[in-house]
C-alpha cells in the first residue's frame, strides 16, 4: 500500500492538471482592464466600462468566441500612472488574462506598455490619446501594444489642415490640463501649425482639478488670440466654459472641445458659435452601425454614449475579432491576429493597423453654429 | 495690456480670496477650539454643494431657500459630528483627530462617488448664466452672491467671537480649557457649537459655490489644502488671520495667474505658508491666542 502512494500522487496530479487545461481552454476567456472607476475622470472610466460591457455582451449573445463565454474584469487606476503600474501587474501576474484593455489616461497608458511587453501579453488601448503611445509601437519597440483611437497628433493635423484652408490657423492660444493628454495636445497642435508656417500665441497648462480659471482666462482674453485650443475634460472642462461664458469669451474655442458636454443654456446662446472642434466620434453620425449601437447603449444605460463609450466598444469588438481569428486564445496568437486586423468600423472604413500598430479611423470637424453643433466635415487620420 | 485687464484680475482676486476665506473660517474656529485639524472639512463643502444641487435642479428650490436650507441641514451635522465622533477628541488626542477626520473624509468622499457618481454636476439657474458688467469688468452673479455670503458669514462671526458672550466662552475655552471650566463654561457645549458653526460655514461655501464650480464629490480637495496652508498663514486658530490671509492669497494668485504659467500659482499659497514658517511660525496674525 505504501509503495503505490507516489504513483497514485502522481496519477492525482496527472488528472488535476489535465482538469486545469480543460477548465483553461473550455471556461471563459478573460480580458483584463485597467481603467480610472475613481478619482477625477471616473466620469469617463464608467463610459469605458460600459462600452466594453456593452461589446462582450453582444459578443456573448452571439456565442462568444471560439465557443467559450467572454468575460472581463476591471480594475481602478485613478487615472494615475503609480496605481496603473500596481493594478496591471497584479493582474498579469495571475495569469488569467489574454490581454489588457485601455488605461485610459494618457500617462497611465504610457505606463502600462513595458509590463505588458515584459510579460507578452497584448494592450490594447481605446482612449488614451498620447501620440507616443504609438510612436513607441510596433516599429517603434513594443510590439505587444496596439492603439485603436488616433493620436493627439494626426487629429490635431487634421484640424489644423481644416483651419489653415479656412485662413483660421493664426494666432491660436493653447490651454490644456498638466498631464501627458495636455501636453501631447499642445505638442501636437505646434507640430501641426509649424508645418503650416504658424505656430502658437500662447501656451498654458493647469493642475487637473483646478476649480478657478478666471485668472488665466482674464490673460488669454486680454491676449486677444483669434481662437482657444483647449485640452480640458470632467469637471475641468465645465468650470472652464463656465467662466470663459462668465468673463465674457469673446474668443471662439477649438481643440478637442466637447461639444456634446457644454452646458445647454451656453449652447443655446450662441456664446460657443464658431467654435471648431475634432474629436473621433459623435453619436449622430449617420451610419446603420453606429444608429444601432447609440440605439443598444442608450437602452441599456439610460443616456447616449459619449466618445469614450464608443472607442471602447468599438475597441473591445476589435480584440474580440482577434481572439476570434487567434485559433487558441493564446496571448501571441491574440497578438499575431490583431496585426492582421481589417475590420469594419461603426463609422463605415475599414480599421487596420500600421507599422506603428495605431488604426487611421477618421476624426470628425465638428462646427457650433447659431448655438447648434453640426458635422462640418471628416478628415483621414 | 490695460486698466481693465488690472482691475479684472483684482477683482477676481477678491471674489477667489473670500471664496477661500469661507472654507478657511471653519476650518479655523474648529482647530481654534478643539484643536482638531479637520481633514474632512472639504467634504462637507462638497456635500453641502451636492445637497443645493439636488434642491435647486431635483426640488426646484430657489437660491435663498437652498442657502437657508443647506446651512441650516450643515449645522445640525456639526452637532451631531460633534457628539457621535470629536466629543471625546482634544488636544491631547491630535494624532487619534487626524486619523478620524482623515477616515472620515474617505468615507464621505467614496460614500458620495457610490451614490452620485463623479459625473460632474451644473447648477443650472437662471443665476448660473447672469452676468453683470461694472464699467468694463465683468462678474457671474453667482460670484457677486457668493462673494456677498463671504462678507456676511465673517461679519457674522466676527460679531459672535467679539460681541456675544457665546462668543467670549469660545475665545475662553480656546484660550483654556481648564479656566474656562472653573469659570462656570461648559466647554463640551461651547466646542459643539463651533463644530456646528464650522461645518455650517463649510455648507454655507458649498450652497454659495455650487453654482459657480462644477459639483462632484472630488470638490472639496482643491480648497481643501489651500485652506490649510491659509490657517496656518493667517495663525493657526485665529478666524480673522485666516479670512485675511485668504483674500491676501486670493488676489495675489489672481494677479501673478494673470502674468505667469498657471501651474506656478498653485505653488504660491504653499511657497507662501512655507515662508511665513520659516519667518513667522506663529503665522502673519498669530498673538499665542487662538480664535
Amino acid at each position: 500500500m505504501l509503495k503505490m502512494r507516489p504513483a497514485f500522487v502522481a496519477a492525482a496530479f496527472a488528472v488535476m492538471a489535465s482538469i486545469g487545461l480543460v477548465q483553461a481552454q473550455t471556461g471563459p476567456i478573460i480580458i483584463g482592464a485597467s481603467t480610472p472607476l475613481t478619482g477625477g475622470v471616473a466620469h469617463f472610466g464608467q463610459h469605458a466600462r460600459w462600452g466594453a460591457e456593452l461589446a462582450i455582451a453582444e459578443a456573448n449573445a452571439k456565442g462568444g468566441a471560439l465557443g467559450r463565454k467572454i468575460e472581463i474584469e476591471f480594475q481602478d487606476n485613478r487615472c494615475n500612472p503609480a496605481e496603473a503600474v500596481k493594478s496591471v501587474s497584479q493582474m498579469l501576474a495571475e495569469k488569467k488574462y489574454v490581454a489588457i484593455f485601455d488605461g485610459l489616461c494618457s500617462s497611465a497608458a504610457l505606463a502600462i506598455m513595458p509590463l505588458v511587453e515584459r510579460a507578452g501579453v497584448p494592450f490594447i488601448v481605446a482612449n488614451a490619446s498620447a501620440t507616443s503611445i504609438a510612436e513607441k509601437s510596433g516599429v517603434g519597440g513594443n510590439k505587444w501594444t496596439f492603439k485603436v483611437n488616433p493620436t493627439d497628433a494626426s487629429m490635431l493635423d487634421a484640424l489644423s489642415g481644416w483651419l489653415d484652408k479656412e485662413g483660421k490657423a493664426a494666432n491660436i492660444a493653447f490651454l490644456g490640463e498638466d498631464t501627458d493628454f495636455g501636453r501631447a495636445g499642445s505638442s501636437g497642435l505646434e507640430a501641426a501649425l509649424k508645418k503650416r508656417n504658424k505656430k502658437l500665441v500662447m501656451v498654458d497648462f493647469f493642475q487637473k482639478g483646478t476649480a478657478d480659471f478666471t485668472p488665466v482666462l482674464t490673460k488669454i482674453k486680454a491676449r486677444k488670440p483669434a481662437l482657444l485650443a483647449l485640452y480640458a475634460i470632467d469637471a475641468d472642462f465645465q468650470n472652464v466654459i463656465r467662466q470663459w461664458h462668465s468673463l465674457g469669451g469673446g474668443v471662439p474655442l477649438t481643440g478637442r472641445v466637447l461639444v456634446d458636454q457644454v452646458p445647454k443654456e451656453i449652447m443655446a446662446s450662441g456664446f460657443m458659435d464658431g467654435t471648431t472642434s475634432v474629436q473621433p466620434y459623435d453619436p449622430s453620425v449617420d451610419t446603420p452601425a453606429n444608429k444601432a449601437f447609440v440605439e443598444a447603449f442608450t437602452k441599456k444605460y439610460n443616456l447616449p454614449p459619449m466618445l469614450i463609450s464608443f472607442e471602447s466598444y468599438e475597441t473591445i469588438n476589435i480584440l474580440i475579432d482577434a481572439i476570434r481569428r487567434s485559433g487558441n486564445a493564446g496571448p501571441a496568437a491574440i497578438r499575431d491576429a490583431l496585426a492582421a486586423t481589417k475590420y469594419q468600423s461603426i463609422l463605415g472604413t475599414t480599421l487596420e493597423f500600421d507599422a506603428n500598430n495605431l488604426i487611421h479611423n477618421n476624426a470628425i470637424i465638428f462646427r457650433i453654429q447659431g448655438g447648434k453643433v453640426v458635422i462640418v466635415g471628416m478628415s483621414k487620420t | 495690456m490695460d486698466l481693465n485687464f488690472y482691475a479684472q484680475l483684482l477683482l477676481n482676486g477678491i471674489v477667489i480670496g473670500v471664496i477661500y476665506a469661507l472654507i478657511a473660517m471653519g476650518l479655523s474656529l474648529i482647530f481654534g477650539v478643539l484643536e482638531i485639524v479637520n481633514f474632512a472639512h472639504g467634504e462637507f463643502y462638497m456635500l453641502g454643494a451636492m445637497l443645493a444641487y439636488f434642491l435647486t435642479v431635483n426640488a426646484g428650490l430657489g437660491y435663498w431657500p437652498t442657502v437657508l436650507i443647506v446651512v441650516a441641514v450643515a449645522v445640525c451635522v456639526g452637532y451631531v459630528l460633534y457628539e457621535a465622533l470629536l466629543a471625546s477628541m482634544r488636544g491631547a488626542n491630535f494624532e487619534r483627530s487626524i486619523l478620524l477626520t482623515l477616515g472620515l473624509s474617505m468615507v464621505l468622499q467614496n460614500g458620495a462617488v457610490f451614490l452620485f457618481t463623479t459625473t460632474p454636476k451644473m447648477v443650472a439657474s437662471s443665476l448660473s448664466y447672469s452676468n453683470i458688467l461694472l464699467g468694463g469688468l465683468r462678474l457671474s452673479l453667482s460670484r457677486l452672491y457668493a462673494l456677498g455670503l463671504g462678507l456676511a458669514a465673517f461679519a457674522a462671526l466676527y460679531l459672535i467671537l467679539y460681541r456675544t458672550r457665546i462668543g467670549k466662552a469660545m475665545r475662553g475655552v480656546a484660550q483654556s480649557r481648564d479656566a474656562a471650566l472653573m469659570v462656570g463654561i461648559d466647554p463640551r457645549a461651547v466646542s459643539r457649537l463651533a463644530v456646528a458653526i464650522g461645518i455650517g460655514l463649510s455648507g454655507l461655501a458649498g450652497a454659495a459655490l455650487a453654482p459657480v464650480y462644477a459639483v462632484h464629490p472630488l470638490m472639496g480637495f482643491s480648497f481643501v489644502f489651500k485652506a490649510f496652508a491659509i490657517i496656518i498663514i493667517g495663525g493657526l486658530g485665529n478666524v480673522s488671520g485666516a479670512a485675511i490671509a485668504a483674500v491676501v492669497l486670493g488676489i495675489l494668485e489672481s494677479l501673478i495667474g494673470g502674468f505667469l504659467p498657471l501651474v506656478m500659482v498653485d505653488a504660491l499659497v504653499f511657497v507662501s505658508m512655507i515662508a511665513v514658517l520659516l519667518l513667522r511660525p506663529q503665522g502673519l496674525f498669530g498673538r499665542g491666542v487662538r480664535v
